[in-house]
């Protein structure tokens, strides 16, 4: 499951309406309107900032989709609760 | 008598510097015609259709670099063995380690053949203004293959995909004839899975393969080489003998001449692959059609900027992440400069390259600003922005293909000289009475280009209803009609050089 938090998070980044776009663990980066190379570092950094976590740049190129990141994210955020 | 003959096809058959096995060759059209034959033929077993394209390409490797298929053979195997250990490591140093090393000796050796005179015409000119450069002779194909290799090699470090147990399998990625000479760059993780495939090709396979052949051959030898020899070649070589306008409409020619001759070579590649069952990654996508630069190099020689995306931007841009635009422009810049020197040890293609990253970052630096600007005027998603758009990228892309084409600064200067200070837009008309079958070419190339894409699905559902009969008859024509416009030998593929 995608949370709703990491969802808003990517679809502010994106200027995007939350409720008009699709996802889920298989979505792709480029799945998603707007989400290009060139602003894919800032959606990472909003990532970081809201949750107040710092990935790792292998952690980041290793993730194929938004599942992917969302494990990612759940894995640094586990130890915080 | 037969003794003559023999020494002949063995002249012919054996390797000759500067004579690879050019597909459009009469040469390579024969061995093809019985490679195809005898692939069919051992269509249900698959040991040994593979080791008959392995031997094929590694003679068709051979025939266009002699003794380096020996450079190719070292590569897959160190490669391969790069991509058991990465998969045997379970330790993070460890897969950097291996990484490192894969990383030096690939690149290494690309370095020393591609780049190492000119480090040593770097270093002798600090030192003492000259320098005398080393013999080296250019593996044709090495930037292509070492690439291909390297990306198998980072995507199991990156965990894209796990190593093949099959050294065979390997080989025959980096080895495989239809892409060795000049790409497409493709990835292990698309290719190694079609070669255990059975070989089941259908008629849509059949028609599409020979579409692209055909055009192909049309795009090579009737588009660019005759643009080139006879039109483009002159003015880049003596652009003061020439008007402005002359001027412009060869840097204009160039552009569709490098285009047809490499998206020309990458048609034949994949359209040969696809006969032999496999599909390779599409390299050219209408480039000319792209609004922005980014979209051009969504467009144009797609395997290679896919890479530089996937193994260099990528994590660039991931590790400058917190100087944000910055980061980003510093990524940009990197980026392209290194897809400049990837085509050659030359100042020429890295100022090719860094206009790129320079045309990249101004336009990441204004993309709000421009869409804000095209809502306030209502252009957003008009007919006549988006020509507007397609052809400043356009011009914006030809003026950079000055400095990849012009011999030095010099030409280059000269030709933008004779196009702002003597244009003379009255030889227009003179030029298309002086160069009537160049200026139809050139117009017929870049209409061909602008039609739409889906006419090609169309001609190809055409073909593919038609008897394999009528169909090899369509090609007899096509290469007949080619020989005919042929206007001296076939010119060399312009990306072998790289």
């Amino acid at each position: 499951m995608i949370s709703e938090r990491l969802k808003k998070i990517i679809c502010n980044e994106l200027n995007l309406g939350v409720e008009l776009v699709e996802m889920d663990e298989n979505t792709e980066a480029n799945e998603v309107p707007g989400w290009d190379s060139l602003n894919h570092a800032n959606i990472i950094v909003a990532i970081e900032k809201d949750y107040g976590v710092r990935f790792k740049g292998l952690e980041i190129l290793k993730c194929k989709n938004i599942g992917d990141l969302q494990k990612l994210v759940d894995s640094k955020t586990t130890g915080q609760k | 008598m037969f003794d003559l003959d023999f020494q002949k096809i063995s002249s012919l058959l054996s390797f000759s510097p500067n004579d690879p096995l050019m597909f459009g060759s009469g040469l390579f059209l024969f061995l093809f015609f019985f490679l195809l034959l005898f692939y069919r033929l051992f269509a249900n077993s698959k040991n040994a259709r593979i080791l008959l394209l392995i031997v094929f390409s590694l003679y068709f490797y051979y025939k266009a670099s002699g003794l380096f298929f020996l450079l190719l053979i070292l590569n897959a195997a160190a490669n391969f063995q790069f991509g058991k250990w990465m998969g045997d490591a379970t330790e993070q140093s460890k897969k950097r380690m291996i990484l490192v090393l894969s990383l030096i000796f690939n690149l290494g050796i690309l370095g020393y053949f591609k780049y190492t005179n000119f480090f040593v015409e770097i270093v002798g000119n600090i030192q003492s203004g000259s320098f005398d450069p080393v013999d080296i002779i250019l593996p044709i194909g090495i930037s292509f293959y070492t690439f291909k290799s390297l990306s198998y090699v980072i995507d199991i470090y990156l965990e894209m995909m796990k190593p093949t147990k099959s050294f065979r399998d390997f080989s025959l990625f980096v080895f495989f004839f239809p892409n060795i000479l000049a790409g497409p760059i493709d990835r292990a993780s698309k290719f190694l899975p079609q070669v255990q495939q059975d070989y089941n090709i259908t008629r849509r396979d059949i028609a599409m393969g020979l579409m692209l052949i055909m055009m192909g051959l049309v795009k090579k030898i009737m588009i660019a080489d005759y643009i080139g020899l006879n039109f483009v070649d002159r003015v880049f070589e003596v652009p003061l003998r020439f008007t402005g306008v002359e001027n412009l409409l060869a840097v204009y020619g160039y552009t569709l001449q490098l285009y047809a001759d490499f998206s020309g070579y990458s048609d034949i590649a994949i359209g040969i692959a696809l006969l032999l069952g496999f599909k390779l990654m599409e390299n050219f996508n209408y480039p000319f059609k792209a609004k922005s630069i980014a979209d051009f190099w969504r467009r144009w020689h797609i395997s290679l900027s896919s890479w530089l995306l996937d193994y260099v931007f990528r994590p660039l841009q991931i590790n400058f992440r917190n100087w944000r635009v910055a980061g980003n422009i510093a990524s940009l810049i990197i980026t392209f400069t290194l897809i400049g020197l990837w085509h050659g040890a030359n100042w020429a293609f890295i100022v090719w390259g860094l206009l790129h990253g320079v045309y990249m970052s101004i336009g990441l630096l204004t993309r709000k600003s421009k869409n804000n600007i095209f809502n306030k005027l209502k252009l957003a998603d008009t007919k006549l922005l988006g020509f507007g758009q397609i052809f400043i990228t356009f011009n914006l892309v030809a003026f950079s293909f000055l400095f990849f084409r012009a011999d030095s600064f010099e030409t280059a200067l000269n030709i933008l000289n004779q196009m702002f200070f003597f244009f003379k837009p009255e030889v227009f008309s003179q030029f298309i009475a002086g160069y009537t079958p160049t200026f139809i070419l050139i117009a017929f190339g870049f209409l061909f280009h602008f039609l739409p894409g889906s006419l090609l699905d169309k001609s190809v559902s055409v073909l593919e209803g038609m008897p394999l009969v009528v169909q090899a008859l369509i090609l007899a024509v096509v290469i007949w009609s080619v020989v005919q416009v042929q206007y001296a030998d076939l010119q060399p593929f312009i990306y072998f050089q790289f």
